[in-house]
């Protein structure tokens, strides 16, 4: 065949830059949208303008008037702040991360931004007040862990969003001040789409709430907090009967066929629920009143639930459509074997303990049969967090056996360094087990006793591993040398009470740069070590964190002075100012 | 056979005969207790009571919440941490669980104990009295880590 007749088309490389862009709009995956931006200086060009959605991880990784500038078209952005031990307390209140500068930036920068994400970070009410005055068609606002506001911040959000979709308020500290936050919403505003103040304490105001809810037809998402009263959350579905998740906020209620009949009638209405949660307490009674949904069920959350016995099981086996499943060890190993032959499709489980610290003698029959069990017969188990008190290497091996298509295993052995209960050795070959069948495991939490030799097998198996979380494990600085020498994926890394030094850290400094963070309490380091990386490498940033009753200028400690905690990430940004007195940035 | 459940700290009057009902809750008097009663307003109630069935600071509520050592450990989040806590009312021999994580005050946990020891029938007719009166003078104290019975309430909830 001969050339086509008729004009050349243009070099690919001199098309104009909104074929990039448009281009790139296939390309969600912000690791492939970096990618491209390095291929050439229009592709970035390209990239940059046309980048929706921004995820910021580490929100002290870069200054917020950076990213802003760098991705002007954002509509969508999620910061996270603290670092995941902040979760049980490991963190000092004042640390930091704090959500002001991301909103001022987002501000002056983002106009049009639609929707905003805080995770584990210091949010005022001056930042709501600013969110509601800033973003002309702001629609979601979802905060997850932060701290730092009350109701008030809230009530300027809804008076002053008036696209507003979604309201998620997911395990947030709030103060409460007043209830007219929900009473702030005007009458004739119909956009909510979904509202969770689950972890709000005070009473709210019912009235409100149900003509709300009565005239917003597309919500889909509603999560009540502990003071609504069961009566209340069936006059509410009466309202929303296209409802798809609910939380029903806590009901501790005695026997009464007449709000049995209410709650049954009220539950056969939504025939599209399909995510369930609530603090149940005390409500065996009423869980038949719930049976029309449960095959309809794709998630339930019972891990704030006290329900227990016969009556929880029937309810779960009838959950035969379910797919995530978060339970208290209250459903025992007996629970989770029938959960392992009614949940075919189940593809995350987590059991959390219902006495952590032991004050009821520990009685709860959950071991790791359980596990066993289900993953034996969940075919498509993938995520698994799990609390219990005993563990076997023998039972970690035959679940690796199973279940190779784990992504994600965390296993919280309730004493630390408890060995196999059997033979009372270490748990190194369970957990080698693990990771060497799983080869697409992304997160590992270990815990029980072990030694260097695990980490061994980890370092050498788990090249997908992005998240490690290790506690009172380990013998020496081979083990933690082990990982960081390995571990080709890895990104972040939090250990407590192990053995480590300084020695592994510096041999792999170089790895810290490829890693988001590193954090490492009651190990082995000394304030001369964390000096040496920091001047090692200059592109990270290593914070001491001391306990707040006691700070010390780390310039007048000796080289060998044993570092209490260490928070180690990357940043283009350089040393953050606005640190605590109990923080000192080497 | 009585079923003895409860916890109580090395210097209380034993509740050795568990059977409630009959047994007044005199014996706390005795008992070099430090706690006061919490729900004493006014001096009207103490006179009301009269008859002797039992007095002032008659009942008490006693809840074990254990020893914590490890910070930050089990890894579980502080609504999760507080979990559950034994509850025993003097004279009441079948302790009861509380999930603290389920309240957000003092106000709320005092409520669900009410409901939990006050309106169940098998309460004696002392405690009868003092329930439609809706408040009483019931004294709810805690075991720290220390092993020292403490008053609820006097630090803040969280």
């Amino acid at each position: 065949m001969g050339r086509a007749a008729g004009p050349a088309a243009p070099p690919w490389h001199s098309l104009p830059d909104e074929v990039w862009e448009h281009a790139f709009s296939f390309l969600p995956a912000d690791a492939d949208r970096g990618a491209a931006a390095c291929a050439c200086h229009g592709w970035l060009r390209a990239e940059r303008r046309s980048r929706r959605r921004l995820v910021v991880p580490n929100c002290y990784a870069t200054d917020p008037r950076d990213a802003v500038d760098r991705f002007p078209s954002v509509r969508a952005a999620e910061v996270k702040g603290k670092p995941h031990f902040a979760d049980f307390g490991l963190l000092p209140p004042s640390w930091g991360a704090y959500a002001a500068p991301w909103v001022a930036a987002a501000a002056d920068g983002w106009p049009l931004l639609e929707e905003l994400s805080f995770k584990r970070m210091f949010v005022t009410d001056e930042c709501l007040e600013m969110i509601a005055s800033s973003f002309r068609n702001f629609q979601v606002l979802r905060l997850n862990s932060c701290e730092g506001f009350t109701t008030a911040g809230l009530a300027a959000i809804t008076e002053g969003c008036r696209n507003l979709k979604e309201l998620d308020l997911q395990e947030n500290y709030i103060d409460d001040c007043s209830s007219h936050w929900l009473s702030n919403f005007p009458e004739c505003y119909t956009s909510l789409e979904a509202l969770n103040f689950s972890c709000l304490h005070g009473e709210v105001n019912f009235t409100v709430l149900e003509r709300l809810v009565s005239r917003c037809r597309n919500l889909k998402t509603l999560k009540l907090n502990n003071a609504i009263p069961l009566d209340n959350v069936a006059s509410l579905l009466r309202k929303a009967p296209q409802i798809i998740e609910l939380g029903t906020g806590k009901f501790s209620a005695d026997y009464h066929p007449d709000l049995f009949a209410k709650v049954e009638a009220a539950f056969a209405g939504c025939t599209s629920l399909r995510r369930l949660s609530g603090t149940w307490d005390a409500v065996p009674d009423y869980l038949p009143a719930f049976y029309c949904v449960c095959e309809g069920l794709t998630s339930l959350n019972l891990s704030y639930a006290t329900v227990q016995g016969p009556e929880l099981i029937k309810f779960i086996s009838r959950c035969k459509n379910l797919l995530q499943l978060w339970v208290m060890d209250l459903i025992e190993d007996h629970g989770l074997s029938v959960v392992a032959s009614s949940c075919s499709k189940l593809q995350e489980l987590r059991v959390f303990p219902s006495d952590p610290f032991g004050h009821n003698g520990g009685q709860v029959f959950l071991t790791e049969r359980g596990l066993v069990d289900v993953s034996a017969s969940c075919p498509k188990l993938e995520s698994v967090l799990y609390f219990c008190s005993r563990m076997t290497n023998e039972a970690l091996v035959m679940i690796a056996k199973n279940r190779p298509n784990f992504t994600c295993f965390r296993l919280a052995l309730l004493e630390p360094r408890s060995p196999d209960y059997i033979t009372r050795q270490p748990l190194d070959a369970g957990f080698s087990a693990i990771v060497e069948s799983c080869k697409g495991l992304r997160r590992l939490s270990m815990s029980g006793l072990l030694t260097d030799l695990v980490f061994k097998s980890i370092g050498a198996h788990a090249d997908r591993l992005e998240m490690l979380s290790l506690a009172f494990a380990g013998d020496s600085d081979l083990g933690l040398n082990d990982i960081l020498s390995g571990c080709k994926s890895l990104k972040k890394l939090e250990i407590r009470d192990c053995p480590f030094g300084d020695k592994a850290l510096l041999a792999n400094a170089a790895k810290l740069e490829t890693m988001r963070s590193l954090w490492m309490n009651s190990c082995s380091l000394t304030v001369g070590g964390c000096r040496l990386l920091a001047l090692k490498m200059p592109h990270l940033t290593v914070e001491i964190i001391n306990d707040p009753g006691e700070t010390c200028p780390v310039e007048s400690l000796p080289f060998d002075s044993p570092v209490e905690k260490l928070y180690v990430y990357r940043t283009l940004a350089g040393p953050r100012s606005d640190t605590p007195d109990c923080v000192q940035i080497v | 056979m009585e079923l003895e459940l409860g916890l109580a700290p090395p210097n209380h009057a034993h509740p050795a005969a568990g059977s409630c009902g009959k047994r007044t809750c005199t014996e706390p008097f005795g008992a070099p207790k430090a706690t006061l009663p919490l729900f004493l307003r006014d001096d009207e109630d103490s006179n009301d009571r009269g008859g002797g069935e039992h007095g002032v600071g008659a009942c008490e509520w006693e809840m074990c919440t254990g020893k914590r050592k490890l910070v930050g450990w089990p890894p579980v989040r502080s609504a999760r941490r507080r979990g559950h806590v034994k509850v025993r009312m003097e004279g009441v021999p079948i302790g009861r669980k509380v999930d603290l994580s389920l309240h957000g005050s003092y106000d709320e946990l005092i409520r669900t104990l009410r409901l939990m020891f006050l309106t169940s029938s098998h309460q004696g007719p002392s405690i009868c009295k003092h329930r439609r009166r809706g408040r009483g003078p019931y004294a709810v104290t805690y075991e720290d880590g220390d092993g020292d019975w403490l008053l609820v309430g006097d630090v803040p909830w969280e």
